[in-house]
């Protein structure tokens, strides 16, 4: 009895495997005209990614790509991609931010494409096609960027005279005349993992590099130190707001003035068209404020690209859909209107919708502002081998330092402690 | 000779074949989705994930047996969440079952009227998912925009500091003590329909007053109901979950990614760190298992 349980279970096991196989090999051979288009799969979360794939699919027949909406990356989405790496049936691609790429990468979930890939490369801007290489190995098609700069409610400032703020001096002077006009106003709220880590990119203190073989952790640098101070100093003061970011009385304050601004990336236009529309025409951008007066250097928050998981057998038909989202002017025009990405191609950059004013933000071109700052985000940002750990770790002590708990000088510190011990217990080679 | 053997070894056969058949189906499923992930789980628990250099290729596993649970009993923030969820489970249980019970009695006790009403009305909290539940929750303990210190700062000037070191672990025992009081009620409640009513008309003859006759009627008869959802409640406490996780985000930092064990072990998974998840996992569950069966053993000792 037991023996035929077992024996049909493995039969049906085998007919699984066999009819997976005949799937895989279908879409193989689909180069080949006689066995029909190539099928693709492709997961991923931004809004208009669907509408993306359908104009890939209408435009040529030779491969089709099936979409899947997921969880966004960091709300399980990664998971359920490496997961399905591991249980080997993972699509060919998958939408990984460029913070988690090292990460995929370190835990053997891409598949190298530069083969194909690097005929590309000049096509896009080298800080994006960074964001999707380790090494020599490059594994998938940048799709935006995050260039960062400051948001800031015109009417508040207006109302008390202030000048648009253009260095962190005097960004903390706004902070002060504003909660000193009215109580319940603040300058800004809380920033966790990556928004915090755009203020450490834009004061060149990468949180990891690489030295030869080893990974150098350098979360808890003096450089680093000193953007925590300044961020403390506000806290101390009581002029930022508790707010927690994301959370709906975060909305509200956007909407309402009582938060004043955020610094942030150019997504964050979306952000408040869609989830703060009280604030509409209030809004303005200004560029970021600077560490020392007359500088040029901004950070990234965020962006994304297309990445070949490991297991793809038909990287060319994904290569082929990937750079076509990334670059095609019509179909990121639409992303720039229904997801607010701005593009990591060159070409893309004078896209029409890029140069039109935005009644949101009282009829400014606020891409003129991001155009600049994507030109002078600070190089020498690396991310980390696990940045899902060292961002867990880095939040449970943050959070805590903007409600007043700890300070964010030792959020750093621990965050540092823990990531090497984290790193090294599963034997990678960490220098501090 | 031989057709006589042949006869009783397939009566013998059938006799032994037959009820496993009908047990195939339950064991077939007990088997695929209890005993196997179990096993599998156990199993992980027993490696560890090992890389070298900048390991930018896939880890290997190592067996290791001892490792991860070496890890388990050194890491302090494991141990804190066990210790959390032990404080939790002495304090809130007894609160949520002592109301439970209360609430069974009052509307099961003669006199009441609306039965139906305020027997509905407790049970409905558990009629909410327990997510949604706790994002209603997350908008009353806001920091910013907290309807409750709204009121009481307008009326009293005051307001509560909701996740406070202090009050962080009981402001969630709140939510999950509304959302579950009413559950264990229902039970209680079902357990008092089955006492018969001759004991009770008895009690009353007797002139036993109404207290009295919760006191050393119903609520002794009822008691194999209490130690169940006290069973039910231990292991709930002990994979607290679903509440803090949700109000993390606005808890100012009170709560962590490693709150509770079974938060623990999600942010092991998070960082792709299977096996020590699973050993994490497994921990868990050799005490809960431990506790109930103390807590069993107790109560029935008390029986004698």
């Amino acid at each position: 009895m037991k023996k035929t349980a077992l024996r049909s279970a493995t039969l049906a096991g085998a007919v699984a495997v066999g009819l997976a196989l005949t799937a895989c090999s279908g879409g193989a051979d689909t180069t080949s005209a006689a066995s029909g288009p190539a099928e693709i799969d492709f997961w991923g979360w931004a809004p208009g990614y669907a509408e993306a794939v359908d104009a890939y699919n209408a435009s040529q027949d030779a491969v089709v790509v099936n979409y899947e909406e997921i969880s966004p990356g960091a709300k399980g989405g990664y998971e359920k991609m490496l997961n399905a790496v591991t249980a080997g049936n993972a699509p060919c691609l998958g939408q990984v931010g460029y913070e988690t790429l090292t990460s995929f990468a370190a835990q053997g979930a891409l598949e190298d494409v530069s083969d194909i890939a690097d005929a590309n490369k000049d096509e896009f801007s080298a800080a994006t096609w960074a964001a999707m290489s380790v090494g020599d190995a490059v594994y998938g098609a940048p799709v935006d960027q995050g260039p960062m700069a400051l948001f800031y409610n015109t009417e508040v400032f207006d109302s008390l005279g202030i000048a648009v703020p253009t260095t962190w001096d005097e960004y903390q002077a706004a902070a002060q005349k504003i909660h000193a006009a009215d109580p319940s106003k603040y300058i800004s709220a809380t920033y966790l993992n990556y928004d915090y880590a755009g203020f450490d990119w834009q004061a060149q203190a990468p949180w990891f590099g690489v030295e030869g073989e080893s990974w150098k952790v350098s979360i808890d640098s003096a450089a680093g130190k000193k953007v925590a101070d300044y961020w403390q100093g506000l806290v101390d003061e009581g002029l930022m707001s508790p707010a927690p970011m994301w959370d709906q009385s975060w909305y509200t304050g956007l909407g309402d003035g009582s938060i004043a601004t955020h610094v942030g990336a150019v997504w964050i236009a979306g952000i408040l068209k869609g989830s703060a529309p009280d604030g509409a025409g209030k809004w303005a951008v200004a560029p970021m404020p600077q560490w020392t007066a007359g500088d040029d250097v901004t950070g990234n928050v965020g962006g994304s690209g297309t990445a070949v998981l490991e297991g793809c057998d038909n990287p060319e038909a994904a290569w082929d859909f990937a750079h076509f989202m990334s670059t095609d002017a019509d179909t990121f025009s639409a992303l720039v209107e229904t997801a607010g990405l701005y593009p990591a191609a060159n070409d893309l950059l004078t896209l029409p919708v890029l140069s039109e004013g935005d009644d949101y933000f009282g009829g400014q071109n606020i891409y003129e502002v991001f155009a600049e700052s994507s030109a002078q985000v600070a190089e020498g940002w690396v991310w980390g081998p696990n940045m899902p750990e060292t961002v867990g770790f880095l939040d449970d002590s943050l959070s805590g330092a903007w409600a007043g708990t700890g300070t964010i000088a030792d959020a750093l510190a621990t965050t540092q402690k823990k990531t090497v011990v984290g790193l090294e217990a599963q034997g990678l080679s960490v220098t501090e | 000779m031989s057709a006589i053997t042949t006869g009783a070894t397939s009566a013998r056969t059938l006799r032994w074949r037959t009820p496993w058949l009908f047990l195939l189906p339950f064991l077939v499923l007990f088997v695929a989705i209890y005993v196997a992930p179990i096993l599998f789980a156990f199993t992980q628990s027993l490696f560890t994930l090992q890389r070298d250099g900048l390991g930018l290729t896939a880890p290997t596993l190592a067996f290791d047996p001892f490792a991860n649970y070496a890890r388990v009993f050194g890491d302090a923030e494991f141990q804190a969440s066990l210790g959390r969820v032990l404080l939790f489970g002495i304090v809130q249980v007894p609160i949520m079952l002592g109301l439970a019970l209360l609430i069974a009695l009052l509307i099961d006790s003669k006199s009441a009227r609306g039965r139906g009403f305020f027997r509905m009305a407790s049970f409905l909290p558990f009629a909410i998912p327990g997510v949604v539940a706790a994002v209603m929750w997350s908008f009353l303990y806001s920091p910013v925009t907290s309807p409750i210190n709204g009121f009481l700062e307008s009326a009293f000037g005051f307001s509560i500091p909701f996740f406070s070191d202090g009050l962080a672990l009981w402001s969630v025992a709140n939510v999950v003590t509304w959302v579950w009081t009413g559950y264990n009620m229902l039970i209680i409640y079902s357990a008092l329909q089955t006492i018969p009513a001759e004991t009770l008309e008895a009690a009353k003859i007797d002139g036993a007053s109404a207290t009295r006759i919760a006191w050393s009627i119903k609520i002794p008869m009822v008691r194999p109901a209490l130690i169940l959802t006290t069973v039910f409640s231990i292991i709930g406490s002990a994979q607290l979950f679903n509440e803090p996780t949700v109000l993390k985000s606005i808890s100012g930092g009170a709560i962590t990614s490693t709150y509770t064990p079974l938060m623990a072990a999600q942010s092991s998974v998070a960082a792709q760190n299977y096996p020590y998840a699973a050993a994490q996992s497994v921990v868990l569950a050799v005490l809960v298992g431990v506790a109930s069966f103390v807590f069993f053993k107790l109560t029935s000792r008390g029986e004698q």
